[in-house]
């Protein structure tokens, strides 16, 4: 049974369009203007248990929307959702019981009080039993590093120091399934590799399903084992890192650095950055055979150093968002077209 | 792997719900005590309130023995007591309101928890301190301003205490059924600042049998009066079948605004929008 299974979900939301002046304004209040906004189209997917998936999307493009509805807060428009076997907007308290979520920037902690204080309250809303509890804290505490903070209240916590009490705080009450809003976003570069470390410990030791959106690509690449890719409220991909990263072999970026200045035109392909006596090159091996390459690189001069890496994923993802809004354009411009033919 | 469906049955016991909302009580109360100085602004406009009123009621009072059966002592004390639930149960509508418009309320629906449940414990955490911070600062203002504490007997004193904690149930009930109209309305700040008035007027700056006898016989078919006017009357007009009925009053308005909150909550939660994604 898959942990989360989605068949055509959607969510519209009902806004109010108000002109700008005051006769639309009472114009408005007379007779109320209604735009209907897709939030999410028809969406479909299944996560399986101890899967870590990355939802990815450009901003507005309906991850948090979907979130929201998979743990209960939003009612889909239409479509089915079910997690662990539970419709979330019908059971929405029976499935809190099992999830655990961590939003974004959201506290779940209390400002003026120690975390040792919100871990004893949550305890009380998942209804984790007092020494099942303790045993749980303890075990969350070491395993996160946050037994010096306990007893210091949050608002004197680094937001490193918080984002660890707040993972662990969601893991209480031992959630099947860990859905996580943005978890790195504000942190330095040390406590992301430690937060991804531990995320990456819960798959592997206590086989938590993790659903995760986020904006870093350091946190999808060394977390995630598969993405899925929401633009304009729908699935665009949805395929393994492995496949995903596939699409980077196409393109390799390759750079050079010679003893001293050099010549780096090439037939057919030109620097994308370039010094005196050094350069950086794209290239599509569909269409330039790369040995071909490196081998006219080496021979404009006396080479310090040669570097060949793959297409970041960045830029894999941000193609992707970018492929899927000219295609959008070049459709809404052939239907307006045909609409005016 | 397999993928096993949830661990534990819907239900809850009475004892793992009475758990999970003391618990939420007892962290309330303790986040408002973690700063003691927050408690000096209540204070002081409280005792500022009772000081002017006193000397307003004295001048008033000058030459006359008793208005609508209050002396001015009495009614030094019916301002002490019905302020009490009006300062001491504060004001948390704006706080849920905001979190409605906000969309910030979907991320509290995110919990396993009677959401109701779960905001009047925090709630009733958050103000018990300050009620009884303000009773004690009270009790000081009145035998200084008014006289002898007119609380003469357990049974009044425990009849007392019931009904401002009944009044203050009546307030949350009624303050949350507003914030839950943000639901619909884009500002809902109006419909508080009615009721504010509503509240203090009928009740809580003058007692009922000040008002003219229609008004006073239309204000009894309301709720505003058992929020400060019945509690201020057991303490200062103490007759035990009177104050029977006012409790039964103030409990069945209390049941009354519980269904309220529930229905609109209801009615409510299938309209959250959130914003961002």
């Amino acid at each position: 049974m898959s942990v989360i299974a989605v068949e055509g979900l959607s969510k519209t939301f009902r806004t109010r369009v108000r002109g700008t002046g005051l006769a639309a304004a009472l114009r408005s209040l007379a007779r109320p203007e209604w735009r209907t906004v897709p939030a999410v189209r028809e969406v479909s997917f299944s996560v399986e248990p101890g899967e870590v998936v990355a939802f990815l999307g450009p901003n507005g493009a309906g991850k948090s929307t979907t979130i929201k509805m998979l743990t209960g807060i939003l009612t889909p428009t239409s479509g089915t959702a079910r997690v662990l076997g539970l419709d979330p907007a019908r059971d929405r308290t029976r499935l809190a019981l099992e999830i655990g979520a961590v939003f974004g920037q959201k506290s779940q902690l209390w400002f003026h009080l120690p975390p040792s204080e919100s871990f004893r309250l949550l305890g009380a809303i998942y209804e984790v039993p007092p020494a099942e509890l303790e045993r749980r804290r303890s075990d969350l505490v070491e395993r996160f590093g946050i037994g010096p903070y306990m007893d210091v209240p949050v608002r004197k916590l680094s937001l490193g120091e918080r984002i660890r009490c707040e993972i662990a705080a969601s893991l209480l009450h031992a959630p099947k399934v860990l859905f996580l809003d943005e978890p790195t976003i504000g942190l330095d570069v040390v406590v992301k590799r430690e937060i991804r470390a531990l995320l990456s410990e819960l798959r592997s030791r206590d086989g938590v399903t993790i659903f995760l959106t986020s904006h870093d690509i350091g946190d999808i690449e060394k977390i995630c084992k598969r993405a899925i890719i929401i633009h304009h409220g729908a699935v665009v991909v949805d395929e393994s890192m492995k496949t995903l990263k596939h699409r980077a072999l196409a393109r390799k970026y390759i750079g050079v650095k010679y003893a001293a200045p050099a010549n780096l035109e090439l037939p057919g392909l030109s620097p994308v950055k370039r010094t005196e006596d050094a350069g950086s090159f794209v290239v599509d091996t569909r269409r330039h055979n790369l040995q071909d390459v490196i081998r006219a690189l080496v021979d404009r001069g006396e080479v310090l150093d040669l570097t060949v890496e793959d297409e970041p994923l960045e830029d894999i993802i941000a193609e992707v968002f970018q492929g899927r809004s000219a295609e959008e354009a070049r459709g809404a411009a052939w239907a307006g077209g045909e609409a005016e033919s | 792997m397999t993928c096993r469906g949830p661990r534990r049955p819907a239900p809850l016991g009475i004892r793992t719900a009475l758990r999970k909302y003391s618990t939420a009580a007892l962290v309330s109360l303790r986040n408002r005590l973690a700063y003691p100085a927050a408690f000096a602004g209540s204070l002081l406009t409280y005792g500022l309130f009772v000081f002017v009123f006193s000397r307003i009621w004295a001048s008033i009072y000058s030459g006359r023995g008793d208005i609508a059966g209050y002396d001015r002592a009495g009614m030094v004390w019916y301002f002490i007591v019905a302020e009490i639930s009006v300062f001491g149960f504060g004001h948390f509508y704006s706080t849920l309101s905001e979190d409605i418009k906000s969309g910030q309320v979907a991320y509290l629906l995110a919990r396993p928890y009677g959401f109701t449940a779960y905001h009047f414990s925090q709630t009733m955490g958050n103000t018990l301190g300050d009620c009884l911070v303000l009773a004690a600062e009270g009790v000081l203002l009145g035998r200084l301003l008014g006289g002898p504490v007119p609380v003469t007997s357990l049974v009044q004193g425990a009849a007392l205490v019931l009904s401002i904690l009944l009044a203050g149930c009546l307030q949350f009930f009624l303050q949350f059924a507003i914030a839950m109209t943000a639901f619909w309305l884009e500002e809902n700040a109006a419909v508080y600042w009615i009721y504010q008035k509503l509240a203090l007027v009928i009740g809580t700056f003058l007692p009922l049998e000040f008002l003219p006898p229609a008004a006073a016989a239309a204000a009894r078919w309301t709720p505003f009066p058992y929020l400060s006017w019945a509690p201020a009357r057991i303490a200062v007009a103490w007759e035990p079948r009177e104050a029977l009925g006012l409790l039964a009053a103030q409990a069945a308005w209390t049941a009354a605004a519980a269904l309220l909150c529930r229905g609109v909550f209801a009615a409510g939660r299938g309209k959250i929008t959130v914003n961002g994604g």
